[in-house]
């Protein structure tokens, strides 16, 4: 008895929860504009260009979790005011984290975001 | 077979009398068992832990939150050791104030005291492991602390051969901590209870 429920006890230790990761958008790499941003309101997620690098910032304000806005200089958070500049990094508070940033990948000419 | 190998560990004649417990309080049995828990709760995190300097910490932090278990094993493991180290000084007290390091058992005195200097060495070993603030600095001030001993450079030079918390380093605590300090440690305590039965039991001869 106390054996099986020792090699169950294993067996359960040995499977981690791995979490898999999903795509959450697909998107041609051309129609992300150099110096600018795609962004997707309803997955809450701004895809920027700087010159080479490609980044997906996820839109939930540190501070409360509402849905930042993109302006063309900065990112604003309509609910308290928080400012975040185009990299997710505060400007201004009353949020205090940089902005969360999802992974990235490049298969030939299309962007995949995963969440 | 098992049975009577057993038996046979056991005196043939114990007198009532020194089955007391107020002479010793089972401390050394007490610490080994916690270092049987502490191997329990050790070997399996052996599966999840990465001695890298990069990986260390995000390891630890997957077995805490996605492993079953893995918060209980590491919190165990933990709490284990700290027991460890306090009954094992405790039982040292208890030898020192009985006066059992005389006469005849001056060499399971002896195998005890570096018994004790294993305990701690091999706690020094694993507080590295996590590889959060706390233990990087907690190690590199004992690391200082060696240093001022005479054979410190050497000692360091071994041990730490490209500094506290770089990858040869952390490799070096990680083998010490799971293979060489507790072998030496069950091979040691083996010897240490064969030296009680040879010097016919723990008390003193009536």
């Amino acid at each position: 008895m106390l054996l099986l429920a020792g090699v169950f006890s294993l067996g359960r230790f040995l499977r981690p929860a791995v979490r898999q990761k999903k795509t959450l958008l697909t998107v041609a790499r051309a129609a992300i504009p150099n110096n600018g941003a795609l962004v997707y309101r309803e997955a809450r997620v701004a895809l920027i260009r700087e010159a080479e690098e490609i980044y997906a910032l996820d839109l939930v304000c540190t501070h409360l979790g509402c849905t930042v806005s993109v302006t063309p200089r900065e990112l604003v958070c309509p609910c308290h005011g928080s400012v975040f500049d185009r990299r997710g990094n505060v400007l201004k508070g009353p949020a205090d984290r940089p902005l969360a940033r999802h992974a990235v990948e490049i298969r030939g000419e299309q962007v995949v975001v995963l969440l | 077979m098992i049975k009577e190998f057993l038996k046979h560990l056991f005196p043939r004649v114990v007198l009532k009398g020194n089955l007391r417990m107020t002479y010793t309080f089972c401390l050394g049995g007490l610490a080994f068992t916690s270092f049987l828990l502490l191997a329990a709760s050790g070997l399996p995190m052996l599966f999840y832990y990465q001695p890298l300097p990069d990986k260390a910490f995000n390891s630890i932090l997957f077995l805490e939150s996605s492993v079953w278990g893995g918060l209980y094993l590491r919190s165990l493991h933990r709490l284990a050791s700290h027991c460890f180290l306090v009954l094992i000084f405790l039982h040292t007290l208890r030898v020192i104030l009985t006066g059992a390091y005389r006469k005849p058992r001056e060499m399971n005195w002896l195998i005890g005291f570096i018994l004790l200097c294993l305990a701690i060495f091999a706690a020094y070993t694993g507080y590295l492991l996590p590889m959060d603030q706390l233990s990087l600095w907690a190690t590199q001030t004992g690391m200082e602390l060696v240093n001022s001993t005479f054979v410190g450079g050497t000692a360091i030079g071994i041990l730490v051969p490209d500094g506290v918390g770089q990858p040869m380093a952390l490799l070096r605590f990680y083998i010490l901590h799971i293979v060489f300090v507790p072998v030496s440690l069950l091979l040691l305590s083996f010897l240490h209870f064969y030296r009680i039965r040879k010097d016919k039991g723990a008390l003193p001869y009536l």
